[in-house]
């Protein structure tokens, strides 16, 4: 039998159940949307995963994408999976239909993106590139832009890359310096990119560019970026397609996600590189920054489905898998007896329940940011709009980095299932483990994340995205105190809540007093903190939906399938939440011993 | 030309699979249902007459509501109208009798259903339905040309292949080979937004009977544990796949 790589009972759940997703389908833009045509399209993403991806993903592993005489080889099966990513309709679901898009909401799209990405982690980049480059086009470009690109990015014909990072501007965007010459007819650039995801491909017709630059004379800081469309071909007035001076230098070679090619991008070398300005000079950052909720929650679902992906592996070896003896009520193991398949043992067991509360509680947080991004942009009532978008930034940080950090980790204890196969390259849960390391890295480090979460999100407008949010997860907890087995639970997260508060109040002051250095010292901490007790929230809501389907005698699904839900969110609460009081032991503690520039401390 | 392609809904092959009331029902509880395959290949090759040569495809099921998702992705493939018998289809003499009924109210040149459905594995139906209708049936279709009204169809056969002559209408019971699995489509977004909007016609059964009850369900065995025979031990080998396994 296949490999099982998703659980498509659990996205489903999850999607149509516990996030409500028909809340989104009422909103007047997706009104062609119902719940059937959504189950239609993600059965068949999955049929289109099971065909174009998963049969892929370790042959991509093994021949990664690599630099040869100025081009950069990938697998051929990238420019196939773009163009019927196309036909599909992947790349435009989330467009207008004025521009060739079907208006899709994000919820259904990142559920989607998830199953593909559980497939195969190396393909769907490139599309996710391409729509994002395409976004930002389509938002802000002019419309003979529009019309010269975006048509053939929707049907994969020509890829599109992010071009941020220069070798000294990584986590600090401000200290870009590729230059925007102003010319007769647009701008000529020049500047050297780095870590370009997707940046160039044999195979592709043409590469669209996204590139942030600094227009000659520009201000200093954030405040001098713009953002050009640098096409690696250009049209000339007959039509054809020649060489804008877009050169490929180098890639990088990773420890993961090999067949997603990371390329070094040389721009003018001949001075020859036209670039077309996208919107207003000086607020390209800006630009890039709207568009930054949609791709951070792009990184966490990658970093979900591929935690879902190594726990359903770990999972079917665990049951396969025959080793040593449960103990007898002597205390001591009956030799005579066949060996019991590991997932008998005790440390297996809670293993695979760790994995399967962060896989689930990781897509679950995916799903509903995405969710409120969608709600934050259509619905009716404006009020709404501004409460689902505060929600969102204050979700959003943290769906970049739970599925991340712990993905990474759970993944780990995936490998750890399997033994001594689980180092072995014969079996699939190494390369899991090598793909979701650059999650907690690309797309803002765990660090930027984490100043944006405690630096940013806590304190905007007064704390309200905190007020909001804690709101939400009262209403949870609420509903879960007056059902009588989930009520202890209820207590427990209620009580960590407070906890966060607590917290809160005691690093607050540290602004008050200008001390931003004291108050953020810790962020990655806090975020640690947060996440846990915000996924801890996630997880209280599922039993809730699981309790009520039990108890209501649906048959949707098995009994087990709830019940598990359940049991879930009991392991979650035992073995995960209670981590939150070590680490607000942490936070609230007045030592200080990482701030200031002190580099003996390492002598 | 004009196309019934009749769709059964089964289980997907991955579906656990369980029976209550002592065994006589199946247990559809979490039990996720595809297209039988065996008319997909069916519904595939329907398609490729419509773009190629031009040809109306409508498709027919025999179940409960519960098999409109079923029929929704045969209109997001392609077809251009679904019939749903609003019954619980029982066994393969009642669902023929079913068909036969659409059939002759629809004046189709062509009706292709699955040589069986994975579920039941009865392989009665297209027979029957050709019976009942007094038209021309080839059954294990692993080819299909028209030209006109004339046929030329291929059939498998032990060892190999037959070519058969006939004219329409027809009734063909369909297994991959009509189309290789290659070729069979997954729906797009704009086919599954095209889908809601054509025309799906719930009609009510006649009356009709069975010729058979379910009785009871079995099981499988469970699969023994893996029995390791060291290479050089081949008369122990044999011993067992002769004594044991009974397989030589
Ligand atoms: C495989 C891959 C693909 C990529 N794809 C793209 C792409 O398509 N487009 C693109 O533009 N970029 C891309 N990147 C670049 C990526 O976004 C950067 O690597 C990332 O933002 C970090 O920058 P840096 O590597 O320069 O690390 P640095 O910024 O040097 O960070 C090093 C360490 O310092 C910490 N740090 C830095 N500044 C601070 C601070 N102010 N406070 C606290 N801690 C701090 C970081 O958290 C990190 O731990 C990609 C990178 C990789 C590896």
């Amino acid at each position: 039998m296949a490999q099982q790589y998703v659980d498509m009972d659990t996205l489903k759940f999850l999607l149509y159940r516990v996030h409500d997703l028909q809340t989104v389908l009422d909103q007047a833009r997706y009104a062609d949307y119902d719940q059937a045509s959504v189950d239609l399209f993600l059965n068949a993403t999955k049929d289109f995963s099971d065909k174009e991806l998963f049969p892929f993903f370790r042959e991509m592993d093994a021949a990664p994408a690599h630099f040869k005489e100025g081009e950069i080889i990938v697998h051929p099966q990238v420019e196939k999976y773009m163009k019927k990513a196309g036909e599909m309709g992947l790349i435009a679901a989330l467009f207008d239909y004025e521009v060739g898009g079907l208006q899709m909401p994000n919820t259904v799209v990142s559920a989607a993106a998830y199953i593909q990405e559980t497939a195969n982690n190396h393909l769907p980049g490139y599309v996710g590139l391409t729509n994002g480059a395409a976004e930002l086009i389509i938002h802000f470009g002019s419309k003979a832009l529009n019309e010269t690109y975006v048509p053939k990015m929707l049907t994969g014909d020509w890829g599109g890359t992010m071009c941020l990072t220069e070798p000294q501007a990584g986590s600090s965007l401000s200290d870009i310096i590729t230059v925007a010459e102003q010319a007769e007819d647009g701008y000529t650039i020049s500047g050297q990119k780095i870590f370009i995801s997707g940046g160039d491909y044999r195979e592709a017709e043409n590469i669209v560019h996204l590139v942030l630059a600094r227009i000659k004379g520009a201000p200093a800081g954030t405040k001098g970026i713009s953002l050009f469309v640098v096409p690696k071909k250009r049209r000339t007035e007959n039509g054809d397609l020649i060489s804008n001076d877009v050169n490929t230098v180098g890639d990088f070679q990773k420890m993961g996600q090999k067949g997603y090619c990371t390329t070094h991008l040389s721009f003018g070398d001949e001075k020859d590189c036209k670039g077309w300005l996208v919107g207003e000079a000086n607020q390209g950052l800006k630009y890039m920054f709207m568009m930054m909720n949609g791709a951070r929650i792009a990184v966490g679902r990658g970093a979900a489905a591929i935690t879902m992906a190594a726990y359903q592996a770990s999972l079917a070896y665990a049951k396969e898998r025959p080793q040593g003896r449960s103990l007898t009520r002597t205390g001591k193991k009956d030799v005579s007896q066949e060996q019991t398949l590991i997932i008998n043992h005790p440390d297996v067991k809670r293993m695979l329940l760790f994995q399967k509360v962060v896989s689930e509680g990781a897509l679950s947080l995916v799903l509903l940011t995405a969710k409120y991004h969608d709600l934050s942009t259509t619905h009716a009532d404006p009020k709404e709009r501004e409460k689902y978008l505060l929600l969102l930034e204050m979700l959003t940080p943290i769906v970049k980095t739970y599925p991340s950090e712990m993905g990474s980790v759970s993944v780990s204890n995936g490998l750890q299932v399997l033994g001594g196969y689980g180092f072995c390259t014969d079996f699939i849960l190494q390369q899991y483990f090598r793909d979701i390391r650059i999650f907690p890295i690309y797309e803002g480090t765990t660090g930027i994340q984490s100043l944006d979460l405690l630096g940013r999100k806590v304190t905007m407008e007064n704390g309200k995205g905190v007020l909001l949010l804690s709101e939400e997860i009262g209403k949870t907890i609420r509903e879960a105190l007056g059902i009588d087995t989930l009520a202890p639970y209820a207590k427990q997260l209620s009580g960590k809540l407070e906890l966060s508060q607590e917290v809160l109040q005691f690093l607050i002051p540290f602004v008050k007093k200008g001390d931003y250095q004291r108050f953020l010292s810790d962020a990655t901490v806090f975020m640690e903190f947060f996440g846990n007790i915000v996924v801890g929230w996630l997880w209280l809501n599922i039993s809730i939906q699981a309790e009520k389907a039990l108890v209501s005698g649906e048959t949707q699904y098995t009994g087990d399938f709830y019940t598990s839900k359940i049991h879930a969110m009991k392991f979650y609460f035992k073995y995960e939440l209670p981590k939150t009081t070590a680490l607000a032991e942490i936070l609230t503690n007045k030592e200080v011993l990482t701030v200031a520039e002190e580099n003996s401390w390492f002598a | 030309m004009k196309i019934l392609v009749c769709i059964s809904n089964v289980p997907d092959t991955t579906s656990k699979i369980n029976f209550t009331e002592d065994d006589t029902k199946f247990d559809t509880n979490g039990v996720q249902f595809v297209i039988n395959p065996n008319d997909e290949f069916g519904l595939t090759r329907a398609m490729w007459f419509k773009e190629k040569q031009g040809a109306t495809i409508h498709v027919v099921s025999v179940g409960e509501v519960s098999v409109e998702p079923t029929l929704r992705k045969a209109l997001a493939i392609g077809a251009d109208e679904a019939i749903r018998i609003n019954t619980i289809p029982t066994d393969g003499l009642f669902v023929a009798q079913q068909l036969a009924e659409v059939v002759k109210n629809g004046q189709y040149d062509l009706i292709i259903a699955g040589r069986e459905s994975i579920d039941y594995n009865g392989g009665m139906v297209p027979g029957i339905l050709a019976t009942l209708l007094d038209i021309n049936f080839i059954n294990t279709c692993i080819g299909l040309e028209i030209e006109g009204d004339a046929v030329t169809a291929i059939r498998e056969i032990d060892g190999g292949k037959e070519t058969l002559a006939t004219t329409l209408p027809l009734v063909v019971g369909g297994q991959k080979g009509l189309v290789e699995e290659s070729e069979l489509r997954i729906p797009n977004m704009r086919g599954i937004m095209m889908a809601r909007k054509k025309v799906l016609n719930v009609v009510e059964p006649t009356d009709s009977i069975r010729g058979t009850e379910d009785a009871k369900f079995e099981k499988p065995a469970p699969k023994g544990a893996v029995k390791l025979v060291d290479s050089d031990k081949i008369e122990e080998l044999i011993d067992l796949l002769h004594n044991e396994a009974k397989v030589i």
